[in-house]
């Protein structure tokens, strides 16, 4: 007899749905985005191991291990940004200036006073923490464009603080949790710190917060009617991206050992800020995926996968890069996340269009 | 100096916070029944679950006629379930509606309205296609199998169930006294300290036994132009107060004033808060008024696009969440359950404006009338005692506009509410309103009953008069 049917049949009719189903728990564990998240990171750190310790040769180059630490590294930023542009409808430019809250929090802390990385987050958040309330007071006052050349001038101020204070800084290898953290071993801070990033954030987006920011990114005057303070969450949002983007610094100096303020297109210049909305775009500005998708886009393109097409320069990946931004915000206005989206939905379709093709329309 | 601090207390941290824990004891008591019935119906299902193991070793007893008529039901619930979902007519959410509904074994098709017209075609298909069943289960055949003890163990098992029901039933009643009591018993502390620190504080001004609202002397002025010039008027407990006059006569910027959108320039507003005090609303900034007991509509819909409907509502209850900023980052426990406390209480009122089934919905796509009453629905989110509706009516046809009369008035006597609105539509002012205020430039009219306010020849001039230039 039909299995479906015979349910019909027992002591109360339908049988009812329990939840305390040992396979419906796994389930519903397995689809949680934590879990998801935490399976990306494992994927990562396995390519890098795979890059950096030959275990089988020639799998995957040796490159990749340091072009994944950097891409993961600039994707808090992108992830804090996402926060602040895609969920709180601020803007600003001035992630570059503030990657370096964290670079010089690594470059002092553990090479001039020889403490531990875990100190040189702290202060890296606190001091974060001081100049993004800073930040935040004053999106208050000012909207728009105007606070996005403020944020600029911000970012160049902090630049050439950074240049007088110490232009050319590095750090040596160094221990942490017991072990002896090399350069090519900097991706397993970076993943755990991007994973734990990518939760943190996932909960705030799912959060009465994140429901209030965009409640505020929607309209104010709703928002205010509705409880929500201005100034509350205008300087929650830029304190978490300025932290995130401290973070990204820490992880940036950990991978890379080495960074120059003076330079044009070093850490704190223009067009990291730049580039981090351009991934942002690329990428769909309201999602976690998206944000790493875009950030891998633009800084880990052309050293992984397109590293063998000898013909792709600096300059060509800029002019591409810039291109994919134009047709982007033309026709995916919701970024690459939004393109996925689309395609599983006419994935969907087509499999629907087979199966009424093979059974017809009415008996399938 | 005494009265800096008398006023420093009066709205402290330490009053806002003894108060939030009332409202949300007052919540847990409300959600109370049904979060115990859930909790028992599981344990009741974990029973059927098992006897239904039992049962399933023995095998099935079926008649022939039961058994066809629910292959025709299975045969055409598959029909409705695969045809429906997917097909093109339907948008995403039409289709998922409908699926809950067939699934639940309602009425599918009293949930969209028009759906005659759109699935007309669908709908012929699935008569040809029952006809077709009918025809299939006229010729087939299904032995009746011996069922003697198949009955016998289900009787017993029919017995056990009723048994095992009544203890729980019992548990479950104990349980929810023990618990009512206990709710109750926090629910008087949490008066009673609420009633210490407000017993410090003097009462300054108070208010006629049955007034609101007393709007005085009110002025706002941008600049030379004077929006709003000396208005005064009081808004009686339970009533529907209407504010009409032409357009830019100010009545927007007396809501605005009110709840604090503007800083007025003189005047005071004196209200009645949901906690039974007199304040002055100039006292408070505007993401406080909320609060205090005055939600408000606005007159284009103002709700966050991205999210589903109950999640709207749930904008609207932000600060009656206890948790911070960690614990939502971090997604602690604690968090899930006030969630699910507030979704209960969001699901409530979404049953209240009969809009439960949208609940899940984004809000982008919805039609524009369910929109206005989701926002109205939000309003009601925060336990106002004084909503404040701006131009309820814009861009509703007429059966719409009767439709949200009905609903004005049951939501004053549901909740208790007092309304204020402002409205173009004449036909709404004068049937849903107790009392009407007719201003122009910024001054008083007229204030009456919607008769009064007809018959009054200043009102005319200065309204009606300019409806019949146009």
């Amino acid at each position: 007899m039909n299995k479906r049917l015979s349910e019909k049949y027992t002591l109360l009719g339908s049988n009812p749905k329990t939840k305390n189903n040992l396979l419906e728990g796994v389930k519903s564990f397995a689809k949680s985005p934590s879990i998801h998240f935490l399976l990306f990171g494992l994927i990562i750190v396995l390519i890098a191991y795979l890059a950096v310790e030959k275990t089988f040769p020639n799998i995957i180059p040796y490159s990749w291990a340091s072009a994944l630490s950097v891409t993961m590294a600039y994707s808090v930023a992108s992830i804090g940004f996402c926060l602040l542009m895609g969920y709180s409808g601020l803007a600003s430019l001035g992630t570059g200036g503030f990657i370096g809250i964290g670079t010089y929090a690594v470059y002092y802390i553990i090479n001039v006073s020889g403490l531990s990385l875990w100190l040189a987050i702290l202060v890296a958040i606190a001091v974060a923490i001081i100049i993004g309330a800073i930040v935040g007071f004053i999106s208050l006052r000012i909207e728009g464009i105007y606070l996005v050349i403020l944020t600029l001038g911000l970012s160049e101020i902090l630049r050439n603080l950074y240049v007088v204070i110490e232009d050319s800084i590095k750090i040596k290898n160094f221990e942490f949790v017991g072990f002896l953290f090399k350069r090519q071993h900097a991706i397993y801070i970076v993943m755990g710190l991007l994973v734990i990033v990518m939760i943190i954030t996932h909960n705030i987006i799912n959060s009465p917060t994140g429901r209030a920011m965009l409640a505020m990114k929607n309209s104010t005057a709703a928002a205010q009617a509705m409880g929500i303070s201005l100034i509350k969450y205008r300087l929650l949002a830029f304190i978490i991206c300025t932290v995130y983007a401290a973070l990204s610094g820490v992880l940036l100096m950990v991978t890379l050992r080495s960074a120059r303020a003076s330079e044009g297109t070093g850490f704190y210049a223009l067009i990291t800020s730049l580039n981090i909305l351009a991934a942002v775009i690329i990428g769909g500005y309201k999602s976690i995926w998206g944000a790493i998708f875009g950030t891998f886009v633009l800084y880990g393109l052309k050293t992984t996968i397109l590293s063998n097409i000898d013909f792709l320069s600096d300059e060509l990946m800029v002019f591409i890069s810039g291109i994919l931004v134009i047709v982007i915000v033309m026709f995916y206005p919701g970024g690459l996340a939004q393109l996925i989206g689309g395609l599983k939905y006419k994935i969907k379709k087509f499999a629907l269009k087979l199966r009424e093709a093979k059974y017809g329309k009415d008996l399938g | 100096m005494v009265k800096i601090l008398d006023k420093l207390l009066a709205h402290s941290g330490k009053l806002t916070k003894a108060r939030q824990n009332y409202d949300w004891i007052k919540e847990e008591l409300l959600g109370l029944e049904e979060r115990i019935n859930t909790k028992k119906q599981v344990e009741l299902d974990r029973f059927v679950v098992r006897a239904n193991k039992q049962l399933a070793k023995l095998g099935y007893t079926i008649d022939k006629s039961e058994y066809v008529n629910a292959l025709i039901e299975e045969k055409l619930q598959r029909f409705d379930v695969k045809n429906y979902m997917n097909h093109r007519a339907l948008n995403h959410g039409d289709a998922k509606a409908i699926f809950k509904a067939i699934k639940a074994g309602n009425d599918w098709q009293s949930i969209l309205p028009g759906h005659n017209e759109k699935y007309k075609k669908l709908i012929e298909k699935r008569a040809n296609y029952a006809s077709k069943v009918n025809e299939l289960s006229n010729n087939s055949t299904v032995e009746k199998v011996d069922s003697s003890a198949y009955d016998r163990l289900k009787n017993q098992l029919l017995a056990e169930y009723e048994a095992f029901k009544a203890t729980v039933d019992k548990k479950y009643e104990g349980i929810f006294q023990k618990e009512k009591a206990r709710l109750e018993n926090k629910l008087t502390k949490a008066e009673e300290k609420i009633n210490l620190i407000k017993s410090k504080v003097k009462v300054e001004k108070t208010l006629e036994p049955d007034v609101l609202l007393e709007v005085k002397n009110l002025k706002m002025y941008f600049g030379g132009l004077k929006a709003v010039d000396d208005l005064s008027f009081n808004v009686k407990k339970g009533e529907i107060f209407g504010l009409i006059g032409p357009n830019g006569a100010g009545k927007t910027t007396v809501f605005n004033c009110i709840t604090r959108f503007y800083d007025a320039t003189g005047g005071d507003m004196y209200f009645e808060n949901k906690y039974g005090e007199v304040v002055n609303m100039r006292d408070f900034k505007v993401h406080d008024v909320l609060l205090q007991g005055i939600s408000r509509t606005f007159q284009n819909i103002e709700l966050v696009k991205e999210v589903s409907v109950l999640e709207n509502l749930l904008v609207a209850a932000t600060r009656t969440y206890r948790s911070g900023f960690a614990v939502h980052a971090l997604g602690l426990p604690s968090l899930k359950k006030e969630e699910k406390m507030l979704r209960q209480k969001a699901m409530r009122i979404l049953k209240f404006m009969q809009i439960e089934q949208y609940a899940g919905w984004i809000a982008m796509g919805l039609p524009y009338g369910i929109l206005k009453k989701v926002e109205i629905a939000r309003a009601l989110m925060a336990d106002a005692n004084l909503i404040i509706m701006d131009e309820p009516a814009a861009g509703l046809n007429d059966v719409e506009t009767i439709e949200l009369t009905e609903i004005i008035r049951k939501i004053r006597d549901t909740f208790g509410v007092t309304i204020l609105l402002v409205e173009h539509d004449m036909k709404l002012v004068m049937s849903v309103c107790d009392n009407i205020c007719a201003i122009s430039f910024g001054q008083l009219l007229a204030i009456g009953t919607p008769e009064e306010i007809q018959s009054n020849k200043a009102v005319q001039e200065a309204y009606l008069g300019v409806e019949e230039d146009e």
